[in-house]
Order: structure tokens, then C-alpha cells, then sequence
């Protein structure tokens, strides 16, 4: 690891999170290492702001949880992402590409 | 995996599971870190630590989850119990919609029953219970003299012995008395009688009710001469003076005297003895200082507040203790007199408290039989949906589900039972006071209120879990494998639930045996009231009622006059044969007095007491009371000759059993000095106190020798009486325009009026019956219809082999009699309790009268018989052949 891994930008956890769920159900712990590793390592989310993020997603009908057995056959909590969380993954993510571009114009060299 | 979610996806968690199953996930997700991290060569402890640390601020996060998973599920709760229960709602409102007419009974009968119960409430609240407009009522009391040897229980008191209790008491904060007082208010229109109370200064303080425009009395001291003031009641101030808002401080004139206003009563507001229009003060002054009235003459009414955390029974001790000592003290005057203190609400609801509570009673059998009928109709129709809860269970809706439904469904029928029976109560209740208008005390409108409302909310929901439970305790197994079996064998229903219909319908027809003697009762007091021979003649006879008051008619003179040229114009009208006038007609009670005999030296403390009346010369022939002996009044008894006296039948044969009454010397009233009359006449016995009073040996004065300014005239026609009225108001206003004529009826409106106490809870009751029996006839019909469907094949197979018709139909019909047989026996047991708690209202007939009892069986056989006959008519014709080949 090269350099410590950036704490993720408040505002995008949410969006991360539906974004790795619509790949497939997972439990919490491997969406935090979905989001490190497709990030290369650099994107890492605190656990406290990921289990705050998931239990609100779920109450906001974004997300459906149901308990299940891990890999280690543990007992885990799987998340999947809801058709009312596909819907808002979709505008968040198109929101999310405008304001990137919008600030990389503003922060581009003159 | 998607498997595997669907198995567990949980309905809702309790709130310690769900802090379980946080911990839970937060641990696995440390513990998969700190493994991680293991991995990368650090020790258990420190990969722990590292985790724990790396993962931020976890008790919060525990915290923060947690509230939000509690919320969630609450919600996830209601919305799911919301859910259900309009999907039961809707499914209840689809399958009746399908029976429409099956729908509009029920509602019908459950609007009835509910109806009947909250309008019986609504007066019986108002009457009863609801609070009265006074400060701390409970502490307010009404005082009534009694006198042992008239049999008075509720009497007045002398003003003498009012200032004596006022001034010993010891358990009162205060007392205060009133009297009777009418005037005339000759208003720019007509003139107009108003009908008050005279009363102590501080009556108001005492009842501790403040007025609505401007004040009550100044309170002081009562030896001074109160000054001319009035406080009018509301809705005098509305009805005479148009509700002017400037009232207080005019000045009106009140049979010839200015009073100012004062004041103006809030609506609602009652006072004691009478509906009153005003209430102005009185001075006893003059009572107390005439030596023959301070302690003889009782007019008073009390009433008194009593001191904190005393009893109604201590204040009445306490003064039951000073009148002993008065007796001591004044034998001659209160020998006998005593005195006793009552809640005032009692004093108000007196007499019609007891018909109330048989009627709250009869209305809450009415809505028993129609929750049973109700009920009955229910299970019928659970049988017919057996098969569709059996499919619902068997598609994985639970037991509590099933039930819930079936909850619902009823709930929703009490409902929409209980909102159209509020509407019909609103109804109901108008019709019901101004049925027992004359016999309720002067409370004011009353109609269906808050408390009537929270009433029928009440009896609806007990009312809609009733329904429901009946259909789930009778079914017992709402949904079992074996319905689902006995559906496909084409049976339906079992044992239990027939013999629970039968139950409801042998409870129903029980019931309306009670309800049927109830009114068979009463119906034989009333016309035993109304056989009773009230020893005058009611039928073509005009009364009204004239006050003389003002500086016109101070003198007996003046008053002798009017009259004497009213009685003369009167008798000239056309279609009047006799012309009379009294004090107090019958059934309208009247005075008493002590009757003394000449030689037979009675002391004063123990004279016997007497009815007492003043009379005009023609009183007799216009009531048609007979002349029994002797002559009635003439001319020749006026001021100036020995005063006359005519007694009654009963008083004569009572104080002279050997006969000679006429001529006889006798003096009438306590005070010696009155010089001894004649008895000149004897006449028929009258019941001065309507039907059910006793006939009272009764004397009779002449009007010209005992003049009352207020008298009822009585004019017989020879036809319709009415024809006369507005002859007869011409006729006084031409004597004089400012003399109102008040309470213009025939007398046989007064009898009737006298009996109207006694008719509202027969025709209730009556009401009440008839519909039980309906109902109950409903009920037997829907059995009875049932079994013979049940049996067709039966039947059928019976007839085949040879029963005749006739056979089949007593079959049926013995099965419909032995139901009815058994509910008979019930009812008329129940009915032994009833009768006796009705024997308050009975007049002539005994609680158990046997005539009665049978009538009510007879009708209930007829009523259960008739209910039988087309099904019974039905099996008749069932068809072999038909049966033969289904089977």
C-alpha cells in the first residue's frame, strides 16, 4: 500500500454503496472491501459511517436486508438493493457524473 | 441465496432482538477486519484493537441503528396491521354487498336496538345523572316538611319554623325558601301570565348559580323589606321580552307593580317546586307576623347547602332534631310536623326515576334480542362461508387472521348499525320527551348530547364484539381440515352451530316473553286507571284557568265580581248548559284542612285532616258531581251569612256513621276564632288526586265566603267543548283585556294529562315488545326454514316411505313448538323478576297476574307457531321422488 487510503467524501457513501450492491447482495463487511479494491485501494469507508449508511438505506425502502450465512458460514447480514434503490441509483449516479465534471472544469489549469 | 432471503425475511422483531441482531452484524464485521489484518502478521490483540478503531465510533453507530430499526419496524406494524384490516374491510363490505337485503336487516335491527338504547339514555342521563346547574350540587339538598297525620311526605314548612331551622342548624352552610308566585305582565300585545317563585334573598347563593345578563339578589338582611326587583329565567327573557339585551335595569310592570330586572338566569338553569319564569324576593315579614300563619300556614318550599363534609343524612338529622323540639315547644301547631332533607336531584327526578330505569332496562333487552338475532343471522352465514374460511386456512391464513376477519366484519356492521342508530335516536328522543313532556321534571331541551354519543359508541363496539364472537365461539373451529371435508360431502355445518342458532332464538323469544308481560302489565294498570270512576263526569267539559292579580282585584269583592260576570256571560254562550269555578280541579290535587265537629272536643293538635276546596254555585252540575243530600251552594251563602260547607260522601259516612251530617256544626283551618258553619249539602267523592290517588273525605266552601283570586273554570257544553274556547276568551277580555287565560283544555285532556306519566312507559314497552317479538319471529322463521332444508332428504326419505304430508308437517311444526316451549319456560321465569321490579308502576294488578302471563305465553305460541308454518308447509311438499334421486 503505497499511501493510507482516503476517507470517502461525505455526500457519495450512499451512491457507493447502491452502486456495489446493484453488482450483487453482500453483507456489510464486503461491501467496504468491494468499494476499497475497485477503488484500487484509494476509497475506504469507516465502518461506523457504512452500517449508519446501510440501516438508513434500508428504512428508506432503497435496500431489503435478510440474514444469511457468510463464507465462513458465519451468521451475516446480506443486503440486495430494492427496485425503488435501482431507480435512485440511477439518478444519483447521473447526478453525481454532472457535479464530477462540472468541479474538474472548475478545477482545471487555465 | 435468494432462496434463503425469502425463508427469512422476518415480519417484525422485538426491540431486543433487533439491539441482537446490530451487535451481531457490527461484531462480524470487526471480527472479519481484525482477521484480515492477522493476516497481515499482527497479533490477535492489536488486529482487534486496529479494527475496533479503524471502524470509528461504534456505540453510536449501535445507537443510531437501533432507533432506526425500531422506527422502521413500528411502522412496517401498522402498515401491515393497516393492511390487513382493509383487505378485511374490503372483503367484508364485497360478500355483503352481495346479500343486500340480508345487509339492510341486519343494519335495521342493529340500528334499532341502538337507537332505542341511546334515546332511553339520553333522558335517563339528563334526568338522572347529568350534573345539575348548581356549584358542588352534591351538597345542595331540597327540604320537605312532612306531616305525620295528613300523611304528607313532601310538604311545605311554616315560616315560622324556616326562620327556626335557619337560625339552630348546624350542618348547613345555608338555608333559603320559596313559595309559589304569579303575576300578570301585560306586555304591548296581550297580557301574559308568568309563573315564578318568591323567594329568600339568598336562594341564588345557595343554589351557587350566577346569572347570565347582569346579577342575582344583593344578600343581606332579610328582616328588610326587599326591594322591587325580579330575575328573569331564560327563556321567559326570550319568550316575553324577545331576548332584548338591555333588559337589565328596565323596569316592567308585574300585576300592576314596577319591578326592575336584575338580572337574567342562564338557559339550563331549574330551580325547585316548578318551571319558573322569574324569581323575585319575598319578605316572610308578614307571615311572621300574623300569629295564625307563622307556624299553621306551610307554603314554604327549602332548600339548603350544607356545610363541607356533611351528609345529606346528618344535615336531615339535624333538622329533624330542632322540628322535635318545635313540636315540644308548639304543641298546637306542630304536633306530627316534621321535616327531612333530600339530594335535590331526587327531589327532581322523584317520581319518574323508577319507569326510567325499567325503561333503560326493556331497551337494553331490546338490544340483547337484536344481538342475538343479529348474531343468529351471522352464524347462519358462517356456515354458508365455511367452506371459504376452510380454503383461506388451508391457503396459510392463520387462526387469529381468520378471527380478526371475522371481527372486523361485525365491527363494520355495529358501525354502520350504531350511525344510523344515533340518527334514529336523535329522533327517537324528541318523540320520547314530548311523550313524557308532562310527566318529566323542568329540566330544559334535552336531546342526544356527547355523553349520549360516548354512550352509543360504547354499546356499538360491546355490540360488534359481541357479533363477532358469537360466530368464532359457535364455530369453534373456524377453519379445520374436516370443513373442508364435510363441504365436499355437501353438509354444511355442524351439530354446534345449529344448536347455538337455537340457543340465540330460544334466548330471543325468551326475551320477548319478558318484554310482553312487561307491557301486558302495564297496559292492564292504565286501563284499570282509567276504569277507575273518578266521580265526575270528564266528557264535554271546557276548563281554563284565570289569576286575578293587581291593585284591581285586592278585594274579595272585586275578584267575587269578575267572576260572578264570567260564570253570567259564559252561561250565555250558546251550547253551554252549566257554568262552575274552584280552586283546584280534579286530578290536580288540592288543599287540606283540619276539620273540627262542634261537640266533639277534639284538641287542636290532633283535628283529622280534610280535603279543602272553594267552589262556585254551579261547580257541581258543570263537573257533574252528584248532590247526594242536602242543597249545593246558593246566593244566600255569600260574606255577610254563616258560612256553608258541603262534604263529600266519604266524610260524611267517615265523621258520621249514623247518617245526620247536614246540618251539622263544623269549623274548617286550625284557628279557633273562625265562627262555626253549617254543613248544608253532601255530594258524590271525587278523586282530587287523579286515579290513583285515594279518595280523601273531602269539604267544600263557598267562593263567595272563601275567595281565591286564582281559580279554574270549568263550562259544560252540550257538545264539542273546543267550540266554546275562543268564545270564552272573548268573554274575559271584555270584562277585562288584561287578564290572561292560561291552561285552555277539555277535561278529559286534564285526565288524560294525569295518566301521561303512566302512558310513556307503556307505549315504550309496548314498542319494545312488538319488536322482540318480530324479531324473535325472525329468528324462529330463519331456524326453523333451515332445519327443513337441512332435513329435505330427511323428509324426503320419510315421505317415501309412506309418511303423509300432514306427518311431515307436525314434524316440523312440534320441532318449531318444542323451541318455542323451551323458550317460554325461560322467559316467563325471567319475567317473575321483572314484574316485581315493576310493581312501582302497577296500578290494580299484581306483578304476577296469571291473565296476563298467559296472554304473553299465548302470543308467544302464536307468534313462534305462525314464524313455523311455511317451513313446515315447505316440508310438506318436499318431493320423494326428487330426494330419492339425488341420493
Amino acid at each position: 500500500m503505497a499511501r493510507a487510503a482516503l476517507d470517502v467524501l461525505p455526500g457519495t457513501v450512499d451512491v457507493l454503496i447502491l452502486r456495489t450492491l446493484a453488482w450483487q447482495p453482500m453483507h456489510g463487511y464486503a461491501i467496504s472491501q468491494w468499494i476499497r479494491d475497485r477503488s484500487g485501494g484509494v476509497v475506504a469507508i469507516q465502518g461506523a459511517a457504512l452500517y449508519q449508511a446501510l440501516h438508513r438505506l434500508e428504512r428508506q425502502g432503497w435496500i431489503a436486508a435478510e440474514w444469511g450465512a457468510s463464507e465462513n458460514n458465519r451468521r451475516a447480514k446480506f443486503y440486495e438493493l430494492t427496485p425503488r434503490g435501482r431507480t435512485q441509483l440511477r439518478q444519483e449516479t447521473a447526478s453525481w457524473r454532472e457535479y464530477a465534471a462540472a468541479v474538474s472544469k472548475v478545477l482545471a489549469p487555465a | 441465496m435468494s432462496e434463503r432471503r425469502r425463508r427469512l425475511r422476518l415480519p417484525w422483531r422485538s426491540s431486543a432482538r433487533i439491539s441482537a441482531d446490530i451487535d451481531d452484524e457490527l461484531t462480524f464485521h470487526v471480527e472479519m477486519r481484525a482477521r484480515e489484518l492477522m493476516a497481515t502478521g499482527m497479533s490477535e490483540g492489536e488486529a482487534r484493537r486496529e479494527a475496533v478503531r479503524e471502524f470509528g465510533d461504534l456505540d453510536y453507530t449501535r445507537r443510531y441503528c437501533a432507533s432506526l430499526d425500531r422506527r422502521g419496524d413500528a411502522l412496517l406494524r401498522r402498515t401491515q396491521w393497516l393492511e390487513d384490516l382493509g383487505v378485511d374491510l374490503r372483503h367484508a363490505w364485497r360478500t355483503m354487498a352481495r346479500a343486500p337485503g340480508f345487509l339492510a336487516v341486519v343494519l335495521l335491527t342493529l340500528a334499532l336496538g341502538i337507537g332505542a338504547n341511546t334515546a332511553v339514555f339520553t333522558v335517563v342521563d339528563r334526568v338522572l345523572v347529568a350534573s345539575l346547574p348548581y356549584r358542588e350540587p352534591d351538597r345542595v339538598v331540597r327540604i320537605y316538611g312532612t306531616d305525620v297525620p295528613d300523611g304528607i311526605q313532601e310538604g311545605q314548612v311554616a315560616a315560622g319554623d324556616y326562620v327556626d331551622y335557619r337560625r339552630r342548624q348546624r350542618t348547613f352552610q345555608d338555608l333559603a325558601a320559596f313559595t309559589w308566585a304569579d303575576y300578570t305582565y301585560v306586555g304591548p300585545d296581550r297580557p301574559e301570565g308568568m309563573t315564578g317563585l318568591g323567594v329568600t334573598a339568598n336562594f341564588f347563593d345557595v343554589l351557587g348559580t350566577r346569572a347570565l345578563l347582569g346579577s342575582t339578589f344583593v344578600t343581606g338582611d332579610d328582616s328588610l323589606i326587599p326591594a322591587a326587583v325580579v330575575v328573569l329565567s331564560h327563556s321567559a327573557w326570550k319568550r316575553i321580552f324577545g331576548g332584548d339585551p338591555g333588559i337589565v335595569g328596565r323596569r316592567i310592570i308585574m300585576s300592576d307593580y314596577p319591578r326592575t330586572v336584575v338580572g337574567v338566569m342562564p338557559a339550563g338553569f331549574i330551580s325547585p317546586l316548578r318551571e319558573a319564569d322569574f324569581w323575585m324576593p319575598r319578605s316572610l315579614a308578614p307571615l311572621l307576623d300574623d300569629a295564625n300563619r307563622a307556624r299553621k300556614f306551610r307554603n314554604l318550599g327549602m332548600i339548603g347547602r350544607l356545610a363541607p363534609q356533611r351528609t345529606v343524612a346528618a344535615g336531615s338529622a339535624d333538622l329533624a332534631a330542632i322540628a322535635r323540639d318545635l313540636e315540644q315547644r308548639y304543641p298546637e301547631s306542630n304536633t306530627g310536623i316534621g321535616v327531612v332533607a333530600v339530594p335535590i336531584r331526587a327531589s327532581f327526578a322523584g317520581p319518574v326515576r323508577a319507569p326510567l330505569l325499567v325503561l333503560m332496562g326493556a331497551a337494553g333487552l331490546v338490544l340483547l334480542i337484536a344481538c342475538a338475532n343479529v348474531g343468529g343471522m351471522l352464524v347462519a352465514r358462517g356456515l354458508a362461508r365455511r367452506h371459504e374460511f376452510a380454503v383461506r386456512a388451508a391457503l396459510g391464513a392463520g387462526r387469529g387472521r381468520l378471527a380478526r376477519q371475522v371481527l372486523a366484519e361485525s365491527m363494520a356492521l355495529a358501525l354502520a348499525g350504531g350511525l344510523l342508530g344515533v340518527a334514529l335516536a336523535v329522533r327517537l328522543t324528541q318523540a320520547l320527551v314530548a311523550l313524557a313532556r308532562p310527566a318529566l321534571p323542568a329540566m330544559g331541551p334535552v336531546a342526544v348530547d356527547g355523553r349520549a354519543l360516548a354512550f352509543a359508541c360504547g354499546i356499538t363496539a360491546i355490540t360488534g364484539l359481541v357479533l363477532g364472537l358469537i360466530p368464532v365461539r359457535g364455530g369453534g373451529r373456524l377453519a379445520s381440515r374436516q370443513a373442508l371435508h364435510e363441504e365436499s360431502r355437501g353438509l354444511t355445518g355442524g351439530p354446534a352451530r345449529s344448536r347455538l342458532r337455537a340457543t340465540l332464538v330460544v334466548a330471543q323469544m325468551a326475551t320477548a316473553v319478558v318484554l310482553v308481560i312487561g307491557a301486558g302489565l302495564l297496559a292492564r294498570s292504565l286501563s284499570r286507571l282509567r276504569a277507575v270512576d273518578l266521580g265526575f263526569r270528564p266528557e264535554h267539559v271546557l276548563t281554563f284557568r284565570v289569576e286575578l292579580r293587581g291593585t284591581k282585584y285586592d278585594s274579595a269583592a272585586q275578584v267575587i265580581a269578575l267572576y260572578e260576570a264570567l260564570h253570567e256571560r259564559l252561561r250565555a254562550l250558546p251550547g253551554v248548559v252549566a257554568v262552575g269555578s274552584t280552586g283546584a280541579i280534579p286530578t290536580e290535587g288540592g288543599a287540606r284542612s283540619a276539620l273540627d265537629i262542634y261537640g266533639r272536643d277534639v284538641p287542636p293538635g290532633q283535628l283529622p285532616a280534610v280535603g279543602y276546596n272553594s267552589v262556585s254555585d254551579d261547580y257541581f252540575r258543570a263537573l257533574g258531581i252528584p248532590l247526594r243530600e242536602g242543597r249545593s251552594f246558593e246566593e244566600q251563602d255569600n260574606e255577610k251569612a254563616t258560612p256553608a260547607v258541603i262534604l263529600s260522601e266519604g266524610a260524611a259516612r267517615h265523621f258520621w256513621p249514623g247518617g245526620g251530617a247536614v246540618g251539622a256544626r263544623v269549623r274548617l283551618g286550625p284557628d279557633p276564632s273562625q265562627p262555626w258553619a253549617v254543613v248544608v249539602g253532601v255530594v258524590g267523592d271525587v278523586r282530587q288526586d287523579g286515579a290513583a290517588g285515594d279518595v280523601l273525605p273531602t269539604a267544600y266552601v263557598s267562593a263567595r265566603q272563601d275567595t281565591w283570586a286564582g281559580r279554574t273554570v270549568v263550562a259544560r257544553t252540550y257538545d264539542d267543548p273546543v267550540a266554546v274556547a275562543s268564545a270564552a276568551r272573548r268573554e274575559l277580555r271584555a270584562i277585562d283585556p288584561n287578564v290572561p287565560i292560561t291552561e285552555l283544555r277539555t277535561m278529559t285532556t286534564v285526565v288524560d294529562e294525569s295518566l301521561a306519566g303512566r302512558r310513556l312507559p307503556l307505549w315504550l314497552m309496548s314498542a319494545f315488545a312488538l319488536l322482540a317479538l318480530v324479531l324473535a319471529a325472525i329468528g324462529v322463521y330463519g331456524v326453523m326454514a333451515y332445519a327443513v332444508t337441512m332435513r329435505a332428504s330427511e323428509l324426503g326419505v320419510r315421505a317415501a316411505l309412506g309418511a303423509q304430508r300432514r306427518d311431515l308437517f307436525v314434524l316440523v311444526l312440534s320441532q318449531g313448538m318444542r323451541t318455542a316451549l323451551i323458550a317460554l319456560v325461560i322467559g316467563l321465569g325471567a319475567a317473575v323478576a321483572f314484574a316485581r321490579s315493576l310493581s312501582s308502576l302497577l296500578f290494580g294488578v299484581a306483578p304476577l297476574d296469571l291473565t296476563t302471563f298467559l296472554a304473553a305465553a299465548a302470543i308467544l305460541v302464536a307468534c313462534a307457531m305462525a314464524a313455523t308454518l311455511i317451513p313446515a308447509q315447505r316440508a310438506m311438499r318436499v318431493d320423494p321422488a326428487a330426494t330419492l334421486r339425488g341420493a
